[in-house]
This record gives C-alpha cells, sequence and structure tokens, in this order.
C-alpha cells in the first residue's frame, strides 16, 4: 500500500492539470494566425502620411472640408508604422476640429448618401475612438512622454498631438470635439457603426 | 398584414425552434431537453420532452417528411429522434467532436444531416444500414474556427457554412450510395466529399452568424457580426463570383435570415425585430423593418389623467412606463425560418428568441 502511495505522490502530482494543451496541438486555435484570415493591407509609410497630411490641409485652406474630410477617411493607415498612423490621425483630427458644428450632421449625411460613404463613416469612427484613446492616455501619462510619440508639430495646428506644457485643457477640448463627432456619426451610421469598428480587423 | 402568432412559452432563451410539416408540433431547444409542444387551439402546450442531452441543446431540427427530429449539444453528441407508436426513440450519432455542436440542419433529402462544431468542422452525417447506425464524416479543411451556422443547397449535396473565422464556404457533402450524382450547377461539376465550391468574405471580416442559399440555389446569403449581410452570385465553377453585394446596415447585427424568392431576403437579430432587404445581383437594399409599429395594444398610449400621472410618478418615480420594447420580442431573435411557404416565397415564418418567445409572422 505505501509503494502505491508513494508512486502516486511522486508521479500523479497537479502540474498536469495546469498544463495548456492546446498550446502543445499544432492545429489548436492558440497556435492560430488570425493576420491569415484577412487579406493584407498595402503599406502606407510616414511619408506618404505626410504627404496626404500636406493635401488635406491645402483643401482645409481652400475651404473645402467635406473634400479634405473624405480625402482622409478614404485613405486610412491600417498598415503603417506607429508614426504613419499618428500622423493621419492628426490629420483626422485636424479636419474635425475645423468643422462647423452646425455643419456636422448635413456633412456626415451628405457623405453616408454617396457611394462607399458607409465604409467612410466607419472609418471615421474608428478614428474618433482612437483619438480618444489617445488623448486619455496622454492625459494620464502626463509628463515623460514615450519618445515614439513626440511628434515634430511644425504648424502647432493639432490639438490632441497635446503639447507637453499645456495638456489638460487641449485633451479637454480635443475630447469635446471627438464626443460631438461620435453623437454625430452615431444619429447618421447607426449602432451598426459602432459594432463594424469593434469587429473590423482593420484597425487604425 | 395580420397580426403576428405570439406564443410566450417560457422566461427562458430559446436556442432553436422548429415546426412540424403540418405545423401541429413545434420543437423547443431549452436548456438540456428538448420540448414539444402541441397546437391546442390558438396555443401551443407542452405534451412532451425528450431528454437525452447532458448540456445545453444548441439546435434542432424536425425532417418535414420523416417526422425524425435531431438535436445536437454542447455534450458534443447529436441525437436523431424517430418517432415511435411509445414516443420517440433516440438513437446516438458518432459525431466523433471534442468540442461542443453547435448547429444541425437536415439535408432536403433527408438522408443527411450537417453538425457543425466547435472542433472546427462540420460532420455530415448518414445512416449505414449494414451496421444500422448513423455515422459521419468530417468536413474539416479550410476551417479555422468554429461553424455557427450551416445551410444546404436544394441539392441536398452542396452545403454552406459560416464560421468565426469570418468565412461562409459552400462545400460538397457528396456521399457515395447516398447521394445521386448532382446536376452541374453554378458552384461546381465534379463534386468529390470536402470540395470547397466557395469561400467568401466580407470587408470587415466579422464572424458569420447565419448562411442561407437563395430558393433556387444559385445565390448564397450570409449575416455577420457587422451588422451586414453579403450575397454571392457564383459564375461558374473555379470562377471568382459574379457579384458579391454586401450591405451594411446602421442597424445592431443579424443573427438568422431567410430567402423570400430571389429578390427578398429577411433577416433578424439583436434588434429583436425582423427587417427586408430586397435586390438583385444589382445590389441590395434594407427596405425596413416588418413589424408595423404603434399598433393597438403595444405601443399603448392610454388616456392620461392627470390623477394617473401623478399616480404613477409616485409608485414608480416616472410618467411613463418605458420597460418594455416596442417591438414583439423583448430580446434578441436568434433563430427564424419559413413556417408556411408556396414555392419559393414564404407566407409566414417563425422566430424565437432569448425571450422565451416564438413569434408566426405575416410577410
Amino acid at each position: 500500500m505505501s509503494i502505491i502511495r508513494e508512486h502516486t505522490q511522486a508521479t500523479l502530482s497537479d502540474a498536469w492539470r495546469t498544463i495548456n494543451i492546446d498550446a502543445l496541438q499544432e492545429d489548436s486555435s492558440v497556435n492560430f494566425d488570425t493576420a491569415t484570415l484577412h487579406p493584407p493591407q498595402p503599406e502606407i509609410s510616414e511619408s506618404e502620411a505626410r504627404q496626404l497630411q500636406g493635401q488635406v490641409r491645402q483643401l482645409l485652406r481652400g475651404g473645402d472640408a467635406e473634400g479634405a474630410l473624405r480625402g482622409c477617411l478614404e485613405a486610412p493607415v491600417y498598415n503603417g508604422s506607429e508614426l504613419a498612423r499618428e500622423t493621419h490621425l492628426q490629420t483626422v483630427i485636424e479636419v474635425l476640429q475645423s468643422i462647423k458644428a452646425s455643419e456636422m450632421t448635413p456633412m456626415l449625411q451628405r457623405i453616408y448618401a454617396s457611394p462607399g460613404g458607409s465604409e467612410c463613416l466607419d472609418v471615421l469612427m474608428k478614428y474618433l475612438y482612437k483619438g480618444m484613446a489617445a488623448s486619455s492616455s496622454s492625459s494620464a501619462g502626463s509628463a515623460p512622454r514615450t519618445p515614439s510619440r513626440v511628434t515634430p508639430q511644425p504648424t502647432g495646428f493639432s490639438q490632441v498631438g497635446a503639447r507637453p506644457g499645456a495638456p489638460t485643457e487641449s485633451t479637454g477640448a480635443a475630447m469635446s470635439v471627438l464626443l460631438s463627432w461620435h453623437e454625430k456619426v452615431v444619429e447618421v451610421a447607426g449602432l451598426g457603426c459602432i459594432g463594424r469598428v469593434m469587429t473590423d480587423w482593420r484597425r487604425v | 398584414m395580420a397580426a403576428p402568432e405570439v406564443h410566450h412559452l417560457f422566461h427562458a432563451p430559446i436556442a432553436d425552434h422548429s415546426f412540424s410539416a403540418d405545423r401541429k408540433t413545434l420543437a423547443i431547444a431549452r436548456d438540456t431537453t428538448v420540448e414539444l409542444y402541441g397546437r391546442v387551439g390558438n396555443a401551443f402546450k407542452l405534451k412532451d420532452e425528450l431528454k437525452g442531452h447532458d448540456k445545453t441543446v444548441t439546435s434542432i431540427d424536425i425532417a418535414p417528411n420523416s417526422g425524425r427530429i435531431v438535436s445536437c449539444s454542447q455534450d458534443r453528441n447529436a441525437l436523431v429522434w424517430e418517432p415511435t407508436p411509445q414516443g420517440y426513440k433516440p438513437t446516438l450519432v458518432l459525431l466523433r467532436i471534442n468540442r461542443a455542436a453547435t448547429f444541425v440542419r437536415w439535408s432536403p433529402s433527408e438522408t443527411k444531416f450537417a453538425v457543425g462544431s466547435g472542433d472546427r468542422l462540420i460532420a455530415v452525417c448518414y445512416f449505414e444500414e449494414e451496421n444500422d447506425w448513423w455515422v459521419s464524416k468530417h468536413l474539416k479543411k479550410p476551417i479555422r474556427s468554429t461553424v455557427t451556422a450551416v445551410a444546404w443547397h436544394p441539392n441536398s449535396v452542396l452545403l454552406a457554412a459560416g464560421s468565426t473565422d469570418a468565412h461562409a464556404r459552400v462545400f460538397s457533402s457528396f456521399i457515395k450510395g447516398v447521394d445521386a450524382r448532382p446536376e452541374p450547377t453554378a458552384w461546381g461539376e465534379r463534386l468529390p466529399f470536402n470540395t470547397v465550391c466557395g469561400e467568401y468574405m466580407n470587408n470587415s471580416a466579422g464572424w458569420i452568424h447565419s448562411v442561407a442559399f437563395s430558393p433556387s440555389g444559385d445565390a448564397l446569403a450570409f449575416a455577420a457580426h457587422d451588422s451586414s449581410i453579403t450575397v454571392v452570385y457564383p459564375s461558374a465553377p473555379e470562377q471568382p463570383p459574379k457579384a458579391v453585394v454586401s450591405i451594411n446596415t446602421q442597424l445592431l447585427p443579424f443573427m438568422s435570415l431567410i430567402w423570400n424568392g430571389e429578390d427578398e431576403i429577411i433577416a433578424a437579430g439583436y434588434d429583436c425585430e425582423a427587417f427586408r432587404f430586397r435586390g438583385g445581383i444589382d445590389g441590395w437594399q434594407l427596405t425596413g423593418a416588418l413589424e408595423a409599429k404603434g399598433r393597438p395594444g403595444l405601443g399603448d398610449q392610454r388616456e392620461e389623467s392627470a390623477l394617473n400621472m401623478f399616480r404613477q410618478m409616485d409608485l414608480k418615480g416616472k410618467v411613463k412606463d418605458d420597460t418594455q420594447l416596442k417591438t414583439v420580442h423583448q430580446n434578441t431573435i436568434t433563430m427564424i425560418r419559413p413556417y408556411e411557404t408556396s414555392g419559393p416565397s414564404v407566407r409566414r415564418f417563425s422566430s424565437s428568441g432569448v425571450d422565451g418567445r416564438v413569434v408566426i409572422w405575416t410577410v
């Protein structure tokens, strides 16, 4: 009897219960690369993102806010460096901040009704959420900003990029812009739009 | 439009429901049992409980001609319930899966059924006379994740499946000795078992909740978690499809869809009501909800007296009672099925949902 006890205590510990058998099985869901599920997106470099930023600014200066908004929503950075993504986010937010509150809804309705408009508003929603995440993390993370996030801001246009000097004011303002856009986008594109942002593999 | 026929069976979710061909029997997947309700006048009364599964029953289907019921469950089993004079007799089906079975449907020929599972495969089951039991063959490649829904082509060979890997696929489930060689279709000509005749996804790659072939079998529709419906029109075997039409909606995702003829799709889901889509190969459009809002009795605007108003304020702290949704279903609709058809079009369909209601709608 004692032999049996020794034997079981030596070899039958509980450790096997914690073995993750899914990790050992080659075709299990744990070893599954979800990137294989969807077609690859073209990579967009930072310089391309900057180029687009320039074009969009030009449109803005020309007074074509809708064209500027469409322009940056039709070319989202799904695949690119962190810097390219950040640049594009700033482009989108610049456009959003330059549009008056009274113009939001009619403009969104026009975009939604146009071909490919639903897709555009989905992209806008993605950037709204990204903008909210960025501004809340920069206010929480306060002073020392990670090097990758310090982007040169030649014009000082952007507020969400947050100058380290006055983080609270500008992030608050940026957030309120994003929130009012969020409300308007949901009015036009419905809850389905939020669902799609959460579902979509293509992250901005 | 006639008012819908509402049957509030119990206060628990209904995983799936199925009517017998004569519409007198209604099978409900409730928890670990299959409940059979019989029509008594205008109501459905519980008449039998089929107990055989020991985990949640996920799906059931009654074969219209033979009357056999197939059920599948999270306990990884499927049971075929044979009607006998002494009641229903269960037969275990060897699925050979080690994850939950999620979805089951009889083929139109009723000689086979397909069981979707969390084991990243579909078990196509058929009866083997010499051994006197149900056996299964696995459709495995290239499924990468749980199968959430399956649907049969009218020829009983092609099978569509939706999966959480965001793909809707069309397979051949041809089994020698069970199936007659099918006529060539736009999906394929030679169809050995596990031929992948098509693999489709939509732009945002949301997982698939429901798939359905059009009545002719020449188009496939699927609903995904990005609140969209996608319709695929195949052109020829091995060729890219003629058209893939995707409609993103403003609504919450659809859980289930059925075709009404070739030019209409009815879908229902998290919005707790059914919606109608119309279109064809050139494009599809959401045309609106099926449910007429503000019917008498539901959105009832009672004449409010001042006394009543203050009484409500006193009792509930508010004037309006807004605890009820304006829709008939009070929670997500998880399944819709044709109830009465004439040829390819659906006259009436039934829906069931998380709120324990089965509702029969006139289209």
